[in-house]
């Protein structure tokens, strides 16, 4: 490794892998994230319900793709360093802190993971935000976010489709459609979608099943 | 060939027989196909506990003076000799210890237990996994024809003599499939009161 | 001296180099499944061994005991199941005994982890986790890198496939114990049938909310040897004896008896 060019071909033969499409949009309550729910290790599907929307305090939460040890492991690690901060504060962190410390440890890790990580999140302070955390351990702030092997199938669509205050319900649509397309031309992607609703009032899981989203 | 643990070829085997146990192995130590010597014993007394030691020559020796200190140890710190299934277990530990730069061995424990009269053998592998067994257990580089033989010849509840004879013609049958095991064998039959020690007349080629 | 050791780790390394390389570890090459149940959830293995094709141990054990209540079941490298699932039961009784409440699954799961994802995949366990405790029944896999999967059942190890196959076509809301029970016992025989690294008995652990978790060891053999018809035994003197020597165990009484000493003059 020279630190410009990162081979990240060598790391982690025959492990788990979370072949993802995973997204996160901003819209005018606050923000929804949303996931495919296959995990791969090499073609066999070693789970078709997994959970890849991991909350790390209240109404902030992250969508994993990359490693699946690499991307629990941080962010248990995030969700430790949360759970002490608001011990310590009185105050609960904000989506801003929590993405601080996904890419710190993606960055000073960035030999040792595979972690693409969207971080996002329902603040008093910023109200909805979205952090994307790709493998190197930069970090950017975005009004939507997607990732995984399954998100370049929909760049296109999103760039066109994404409007800037969309309400929940189109936002729902919007994410519903987006990863349908991503499941249906990525191999790696597939089962349910999964969502969660992060707004002022806490919150909100949902599932989508296939019949729920093929003609999406 | 290219694996350390058949460098220097050997073979043990261990069976259970009526109230006794039987270790025997090979007397060969080679170097690749040159015999070296013929008075390389690979089965090792710790009180009334037997451990046979197949593989690489260096560790078969290293380990040995290894079990020989932790078992002076034991003796001196329990006031007694150790049991077959405690013994087991400090090979089986000693052996992880080194689960990232192992000792190329394959171990077998074989001894009677001197409070409940049980009979008891186990096998190994090189990072310390217990196989434990009711019936035989063998190592070594002959390991594949010594599972056929056993698998043909044994019978439970064998009385020593009997065990005796299956059990050498076991090893002995075996070895003559090995290349690099044989040159002689060594066969212990343990008895709750009685260790009977017997060199076997074999083929020297 | 605590902890593992690399001192032999440069000479193995050197011998690779030199063209020795490694010897084969005992496998478990496994069939293991868990399935979740109304008030308990149940694991279950096969009982075969593998060193590369040969069968190791016919009747193995590849269930452990954590705890009490939690049980866990292993595929992989078998020393390394086995070790680390000793550790981590040590662990959870000290962590039980500090803390005066009854082990979760989770904690137990949590340190699994952790411990595997420290030690990179290194470390080849794969494992099945299922278990009572006040929070209620649980079921969880981890793989050797560490990650974890949840699920109302699971299946790990070579007959994974074949034992998933069945649990997917007749895993149904709402099992009872017994139903739970035949389903694990259906996938593991899928696993001992149809996969070479699988093989012999069914063994089976049931754990039950508010009940001692009960281990069903050969809950099932379909695979028992058939006595032999003739014996094999050889005739006495049958093997030449160069030289035999014999040793007779005594037990040695020593008695310490006081000298007299004359404390006269």
């Amino acid at each position: 490794m020279n630190g410009i060019n990162v081979d990240i071909n060598h790391l982690k033969k025959g492990e788990v892998n979370l072949g993802t499409s995973i997204m996160a949009v901003k819209f005018d309550g606050g923000v929804i994230l949303g996931a495919d729910s296959r995990t791969t290790t090499g073609a066999y599907i070693a789970n078709r319900v997994t959970d890849k929307l991991t909350q790390v305090h209240g109404t902030v939460w992250c969508c994993r793709s990359g490693s699946a040890a690499d991307t629990q492991a941080v962010a248990d690690i995030v969700k430790y360093h949360l759970e002490l901060y608001e011990a310590q504060h009185g105050a609960p962190p904000t989506t801003k802190i929590a993405a601080s410390l996904f890419q710190e440890l993606c960055y000073n890790n960035k030999d040792a993971l595979t972690a693409g990580i969207i971080c996002a999140g329902y603040d008093d302070k910023e109200k909805g935000a979205i952090y994307s955390i790709p493998i190197g351990g930069s970090i950017h702030k975005q009004e939507y976010a997607i990732a995984g092997s399954g998100s370049t199938f929909i760049y296109g669509y999103c760039n066109k489709n994404f409007k800037s205050n969309m309400t929940r319900d189109e936002t729902v649509e919007f994410i519903k459609t987006s990863l349908s397309q991503a499941i249906k031309w990525d191999g790696s992607s597939g089962g349910v979608i999964r969502m969660v609703v992060l707004t002022a009032s806490g919150v909100e899981r949902l599932v989508f099943y296939p019949e729920d989203y093929v003609n999406a | 060939m290219s694996n350390p643990a058949s460098i220097n070829g050997g073979s043990a085997v261990a069976m259970v027989g009526k109230d006794c146990v039987a270790i025997a192995c090979d007397l060969r130590l080679g170097n690749q196909s040159l015999g070296v010597a013929n008075n390389f014993e690979k089965v090792f007394q710790f009180g009334h506990v037997f451990l046979g030691l197949t593989g690489l020559a260096t560790d078969v020796i290293t380990l040995n003076e290894t079990f020989r200190f932790k078992t002076n140890l034991y003796k001196m710190r329990e006031e007694r000799d150790i049991e077959p299934e405690t013994f087991a277990n400090l090979v089986s530990t000693s052996l992880y210890e080194k689960r990232f730069g192992p000792y190329f061995v394959g171990p077998i424990v074989a001894g009677i237990n001197s409070k409940t009269n049980q009979p008891f053998i186990c096998s190994f592998d090189s990072i310390g996994c217990i196989d434990y067994s009711k019936d035989f257990a063998v190592v070594g580089t002959a390991s594949d024809q010594l599972y056929g033989m056993c698998e043909g010849l044994y019978e439970p509840n064998l009385s020593p003599d009997d065990l005796f004879e299956t059990i050498s013609q076991a090893l002995l049958n075996a070895n003559d499939r090995d290349a690099l095991s044989g040159w002689g064998a060594a066969v212990y039959i343990i008895t709750k009161d009685k260790i009977s020690k017997r060199y076997l007349k074999s083929r020297q080629d | 001296m605590a902890g593992l050791s690399f001192d032999n780790h440069q000479r193995n390394q050197f011998l690779s180099a030199k063209g020795f390389g490694s010897p084969k570890a005992t496998s478990t090459g496994t069939t293991i499944v868990g399935v979740k149940f109304e008030g308990g959830v149940v694991i279950a293995a096969d009982t075969r061994a593998t060193s590369g094709p040969i069968v190791a141990d016919k009747n193995c054990e590849k269930l452990h005991r954590l705890s009490p209540t939690i049980w866990c079941a292993g595929a992989g490298t078998a020393a390394d199941t086995e070790m680390v699932t000793q550790l981590i039961g040590s662990n959870l009784e000290l962590h039980a005994m500090s803390t005066e409440r009854k082990p979760r699954v989770v904690t137990a799961l949590t340190m699994l982890k952790q411990h595997l994802f420290k030690y990179q995949g290194h470390i080849g366990a794969y494992l099945i986790v299922g278990g009572v405790d006040p929070t209620g029944a649980h079921l969880f896999s981890i793989h050797a890198h560490g990650s974890t999967d949840i699920g109302f059942y699971q299946s790990l190890g070579s007959g994974s496939l074949a034992a998933m196959a069945v649990l997917e076509s007749n895993w149904k809301e709402g099992l009872t114990k017994e139903e739970a029970m035949k389903l694990c016992t259906e996938a593991i025989e899928a696993g001992i049938w149809n996969d070479l690294g699988s093989g012999s008995n069914v063994d089976l652990c049931v754990m039950e909310v508010g009940k001692d978790a009960q281990l069903y060891r050969n809950y099932l053999k379909p695979n028992v040897r058939e006595a032999k018809v003739k014996s094999y035994k050889f005739a006495r003197g049958t093997t030449a004896v160069l030289k035999e020597s014999i040793y007779n165990l005594v037990d040695i009484e020593e008695t310490v008896v006081p000298m007299e000493v004359d404390t006269e003059a």
